[in-house]
């Protein structure tokens, strides 16, 4: 029997896998699932559903699972790792608003925001034209723009840091009005 | 006498032309681009021909090297297909003073479609309807506002030269007209070389409906029904479908009699497409496209007729073999388009290589696609993928189609917007016909980037047995080794 915790969109789940059974957040589900090894396509019945699974594994336990038409990104430790990297995560999280990243590849068209601007969550940052379009980049959460990376013109790859944001003037300060 | 075809396109489009040129036994020249070596249209035509860098403006939208190539290849006609030089009267000369057949519409004709302002006053003189506007670009923002006041707000800014969406900016009051002029003349400048605006009143939720036409040189002229494509997200159509399901017979033929009237007026000749905004029982002509449309298929698995084939056969000189009388509508189609893009994260463009690719077959079903596995979408192109398209004896049954069909579509290596389409072939007012170009923001749920739990743990169950096999086939080698492969869990063993 291994456990395994499976990451998907913050929701963890624990699966075990037996040698004839399978459980998932402690229910007990009838799994089977075949491969030729070859390509990345899998059935899986469960119970008596099928489906077909295609996986792509990348890196350590990242895999890319596309079933019934949608695409999931999985993430799947075994007990003994997820323990340690509890334990060195622990110190680590992050503080204050994520950066604002290029969510595809493209060329800067418009730098909405500068160095000292509060913005708030969802307010559009940098205008990224790609595939002939223009694209609104917008805040995943409020914050202070601490330094903006990218100039007009400039062409950015993919999770490239365009902006980044550090948290609001603490509260009590009364010019939170941004 | 047409013997050869250089077809000046990428992409989807490519692939269809190579086809039709080739089921008439004729020679399919493609052409493409440094990041197209791979692409299918050039797998599957007769002959190929490097036009330059990936860069657009460097390849596909450059009239020097498509005519070169042309030259060297020694083709007897050239195809723009849609998008990049389609509409532009300049390439349609340029290609007749090579001495060599533009298949399309002339260029006279080209031109007074092309600019819409021009358009809006030719049809209001040949007494088609039009959405009331302006008829003259604006030069500055405060125009465009002077205007705007007149016709009262909204207003929708559209570029003089414009076409699927690029250029465009719905105003919902004056204080933002300035920074939507800027970007709607950006865009414009950018997607077609001309930053030229004008302004129309906003037509609150009308219903997208088009006619398809098609003439040939000896004054034969015949509409081939409409096309509804309401479903659209900022403009860019998403589902389209032949018939429409909310016109009435009577009005079908009066909108198809208006086409006609709108496609006589600038001597019309080849396939075209007179696009109408319908509003409570009234239409008002939005613009003609003077080339082959993206959603031609809806029209050919009604009518039975190979739009291509007749371009080709129009620009070789032949007659059309059918009169109006002869067009009958079977059953109802539907397409949806499959783009790499994120339908839950807003649409956003998706960009990497396609590492798995199974489009679905079986009755009624048409894939015409543009890619092929290995082949990287990156972001010079649009991100139209392929075209999915069903076709069955009713509309219903067509949704029935595109329905399993989407279930049986796969792609890996970038997201699509097939979960998009699927949601929508199950949402109620889709199903009954109530839609208009609304459609989206009234039913955001479709967008919603939740699923179903069922799904989640089915997900996760795959995850962890996949993993599982994965580690125990890549387990390091004990000396004894016992693990010889029959021990996996869940896994039983094919072959």
């Amino acid at each position: 029997m291994t456990r395994y915790f499976v990451t998907i969109d913050d929701r963890e789940f624990e699966v075990k896998v037996g040698t004839d059974r399978v459980s998932i957040d402690g229910q007990e589900l009838e799994v089977s699932i075949e491969s030729s090894g070859v390509s990345s396509v899998h059935s899986l019945l469960v119970g008596s559903r099928a489906h077909k699974i295609l996986g792509d594994r990348s890196t350590n336990g990242e895999w890319s699972i596309h079933l019934d038409g949608l695409l999931v990104e999985a993430h799947v430790l075994d007990e003994r790792t997820r323990a340690i990297r509890g334990m060195t995560q622990a110190n680590a999280r992050l503080q204050g608003p994520k950066p604002v990243v290029a969510p595809m590849p493209g060329m800067v068209l418009k730098v909405e925001v500068g160095e000292g601007d509060c913005v708030e969550s969802g307010q559009g940052i940098i205008i990224v034209e790609a595939m002939k379009m223009e694209n609104e980049v917008r805040a995943y959460s409020g914050g202070l723009v601490t330094r903006v990376h990218v100039k007009e013109g400039e062409a950015v790859e993919k999770g490239q840091i365009l902006v980044d944001l550090g948290p609001l003037k603490a509260s009590g300060a009364h010019d939170d009005t941004c | 006498m047409i013997r050869s075809v250089l077809i000046a396109n990428r992409g989807e489009i490519a692939l269809r032309i190579v086809r039709a040129v080739r089921d008439l036994g004729l020679r399919a020249i493609a052409v493409y681009s440094e990041a197209d070596k791979l692409a299918p249209h050039v797998l599957l035509a007769d002959e190929a021909y490097e036009i330059g860098p990936p860069r657009a403006s460097e390849s596909y939208l450059s009239v020097d090297r498509l005519i070169e190539a042309a030259q060297v290849a020694q083709a007897d006609a050239i195809h723009p297909g849609y998008g990049f030089l389609a509409e532009r009267a300049d390439f349609a000369r340029a290609v007749e003073g090579a001495g060599i057949i533009f298949i399309g519409p002339t260029p006279e004709t080209i031109a007074a479609m092309g600019d819409k302002t021009e358009a809006r006053k030719r049809m209001a003189a040949a007494g088609v309807p039009i959405v009331p506007g302006i008829t003259d670009p604006v030069s500055s923002a405060s125009e465009a506002l002077r205007a705007s006041r007149i016709l009262g707000f909204p207003v929708l800014l559209k570029a003089a030269s414009g076409g699927g969406g690029k250029g465009m900016r719905v105003v919902d009051r004056p204080g933002e007209l300035e920074r939507f002029f800027a970007a709607a003349t950006r865009e414009a400048e950018s997607a077609f070389g001309d930053g030229r605006i004008y302004v129309e009143s906003y037509v609150d939720r009308p219903r997208h409906v088009e006619v398809q036409i098609l003439a040939d040189n000896y004054g034969n002229l015949v509409h081939l029904g409409e096309r509804e494509c309401s479903i659209q997200r900022r403009h860019q159509k998403l589902i389209e479908e032949a018939p429409s399901p909310l016109l009435t017979a009577s009005e079908r033929s009066d909108i198809g009699e208006v086409a006609l009237t709108a496609a006589r007026a600038v001597d019309y000749r080849g396939a075209g497409t007179v696009e109408f905004l319908h509003h409570n029982g009234n239409y008002y002509f939005l613009e003609m496209n003077t080339r082959l449309q993206v959603e031609h298929p809806v029209t050919e698995l009604v009518t039975g007729i190979d739009l291509v084939e007749w371009q080709l056969r129009v620009a070789s000189g032949e007659q059309l073999a059918f009169s109006q009388g002869d067009i009958s509508l079977t059953g109802h189609a539907i397409e949806c388009r499959i783009t790499a893009e994120d339908p839950l994260a807003g649409f956003l463009p998706s960009t990497g290589t396609i590492s798995h690719l199974e489009v679905p077959a079986g009755l009624g079903v048409r894939w015409d696609g543009g890619v092929l596995e290995g082949l990287e979408v990156s972001r010079h192109y649009d991100p139209l993928l392929g075209k999915l398209i069903t076709h069955g004896p009713d509309r219903l049954s067509a949704i029935g189609r595109m329905t399993r069909a989407l279930d049986e579509l796969e792609v890996l290596g970038v997201k699509t917007s097939a979960l998009f389409h699927r949601r929508v072939m199950e949402e109620k007012d889709f199903i009954s016909g109530h839609i208009s170009v609304a459609y989206i923001e009234e039913h955001q749920s479709i967008l919603s980037p939740e699923v179903s739990e069922d799904c989640l743990v089915t997900a996760a169950v795959a995850a962890a047995l996949m993993e599982d096999w994965h580690r125990s086939r890549h387990r390091t080698p004990r000396l004894n080794s016992e693990n010889t492969g029959n021990r996996m869990s869940a896994w039983r063993n094919s072959g």
